[in-house]
């Protein structure tokens, strides 16, 4: 099997300011890579690097659609913004930062439909109501405001309106970060669901070492924009080689 | 040629008062720069070129793109009409065809057929227009995108890459909102089968009018300073959901004054008891077909 995405040696710098630094990634269909470490480590660079988001400095990002292979960083912009609003997704930390909070929910969801030419009124809001019922926000809300959804509603209504036109791969930025404990909980138990159900392959940033356990099949761990760890999710959380990564796993909270 | 000589035949013999102003107002310099603007447009239909928009000794919101790019247009021959929601004596139009009569010492006429630049607020003559025409569009806001993205540099990209999903919210939220298309005027049209374009707030009624037209589409946006055109024959259609077609519209009137039952209407309240009656919006149209009655 291919990787559906790869990264080698991408190198981010803001001035003489390293943002990330060599690093590499290898995602496959239907796998969930997540990226840790502690906040100013480089993983909102990396993340946002390999998505379109910032230019990198070097490196090479390949893109398997299936029939070809993408050099990301060397097509054209028109083709990178296609890409972006069909084959990729960005899930963002904040879901304000990914929604248009003066079009109402079903609105939001239909723009991705709408600019890869959907033009039937009918079927945009079958699939609407498809993806409302799979991210459990009520259907009778579909013609709310997203300013009068509750936080963890704006982060699964920002999750639907990435994936209502099938993105292949999907960039998450600490989904449930800024959720409360219950709250995030629901959020996982849906991405997992939907990871599972539609074979998502997804590059998940966060913080938090128990998101990562419950989402991710491999990990990356990060530290002053390089990566000081990666492999299997459980072996690095259970067995932690790098004097790094032991500190990250035995800090976590023991409740 | 032939203009520019008759041009100085007729500035032999014109008064005093006319001599302050360069023919139409503008210099020679700034029409040559807005003429330049104009063949861009008129090359990629519904781009919107940047143009250096001049003061007008008038303020912005009444005329100063499209009395720029008239000016720029007018020839000593030319025969000129103006008319405001589609009545020839409003204001805005009383005081722009005086402007040009006194600036460009030009014949100016009230009749669709007879005039070779009509300047136009917010409608499209009823008459149909002709080849050799100029009809001059006073835009507002020319970006169709302003409202749903503020960023300017973004709706460039947007328009370059014709990244066009977003105008579709825009109606998928007012058929979500009203059980139909509610915009009425401003309706966004697709110039040319790829620009997407604000035909200034012209009723929707007239956005059937500017496909296929025979007549030249200019159109001048004086504070936003852009320019965009149609020209002549140019496939320009509206936009909507198959399952939602394009309506025109209509008031379900005839004109209490010609009887007729194709123009668009104007609603007049009549008297303090709220009574109000239909009447044609472009005036012209209207007494033409009282004088033929």
């Amino acid at each position: 099997m291919q990787p559906i995405l790869s990264v080698h040696n991408l190198n981010k710098y803001y001035g003489n300011q390293v943002g990330c630094k060599n690093m590499n990634l290898t995602l496959y269909p239907g796998e969930v890579v997540g990226v840790v470490g502690e906040s100013g480590s480089g993983k909102t660079t990396f993340i946002n690097s390999i998505s379109g988001n910032l230019i990198p400095d070097s490196g090479k990002i390949l893109i398997e659609t299936g029939n070809e292979t993408i050099d990301f960083l060397e097509i054209s912009e028109s083709l990178k913004r296609l890409l972006i609003r069909t084959e990729l997704a960005f899930v963002h930390q904040n879901p304000r930062d990914g929604l248009r909070l003066d079009v109402s929910a079903g609105g939001n969801i239909s723009e991705r439909l709408m600019s890869i030419g959907q033009r039937n009124y009918g079927n945009i809001r079958q699939t609407i109501f498809k993806w409302l019922d799979k991210v459990e926000i009520d259907k009778s809300r579909v013609d709310d405001f997203p300013r009068t959804f509750s936080g963890g509603m704006l982060q699964r209504l920002q999750i639907a309106k990435n994936l209502v036109t099938s993105p292949k791969i999907i960039f998450m930025d600490e989904p449930t970060g800024g959720l409360d404990v219950s709250v995030q909980a629901k959020i996982l138990d849906l991405l997992r669901k939907l990871v599972r159900e539609l074979n998502l392959s997804v590059v998940i940033v966060s913080h938090d070492l128990a998101v990562i356990r419950l989402l991710a099949d491999k990990i990356i761990v990060m530290k002053n924009g390089e990566a000081v760890e990666s492999g299997l999710c459980d072996q690095v959380l259970d067995d932690p080689q790098h004097s790094y990564t032991q500190l990250l796993v035995s800090s976590v909270l023991q409740v | 040629m032939n203009n520019v000589l008759k041009f100085k035949n007729k500035k032999t013999d014109v008064t005093a008062q006319d001599e302050i102003y360069n023919f139409a107002y503008l210099d020679e310099n700034t029409k040559r720069m807005i003429r330049r603007a104009l063949i861009k447009a008129l090359c990629i239909p519904g781009y919107q070129v940047p143009f250096s928009s001049r003061e007008m000794p008038m303020p912005y919101g009444w005329g100063t793109g499209g009395v720029q790019v008239t000016s720029s247009c007018l020839t000593t021959d030319d025969v000129i009409k103006v008319i405001d929601q589609g009545a020839d004596d409003t204001t805005n139009a009383v005081s722009i065809r005086n402007f040009f009569k006194k600036t460009a010492n030009i014949e100016t006429t009230e009749k669709t057929s007879q005039a070779s630049i009509i300047q136009t607020r917010h409608r499209i003559p009823e008459e149909k227009l002709k080849e050799k025409q100029i009809l001059v569009y006073q835009v507002p806001i020319p970006e169709p995108l302003a409202f749903l993205e503020p960023r300017y540099q973004e709706t460039k990209k947007m328009h370059a890459l014709s990244e066009y999903g977003i105008m579709h919210v825009k109606l998928y939220e007012d058929i979500t909102k009203n059980g139909h298309i509610e915009t009425a005027y401003a309706y966004p049209v697709k110039t040319n089968e790829r620009y997407i374009m604000d035909p200034s707030p012209i009723p929707k009624f007239d956005n059937p009018k500017m496909n296929n037209n025979p007549a030249i589409q200019l159109f001048g946006a004086g504070r936003e300073q852009r320019i965009y055109a149609i020209p002549p024959y140019t496939e320009v259609t509206s936009l909507d959901f198959e399952d939602y077609p394009f309506d025109p519209s209509k008031a379900p009137h005839k004109c209490s004054i010609c009887g007729s039952n194709e123009s668009f209407l104007d609603e007049i309240i009549t008297d303090d008891d709220g009574n109000r009656s239909f009447i044609c919006s472009d005036t012209n149209y209207c007494n033409q077909r009282m004088e033929n009655n």
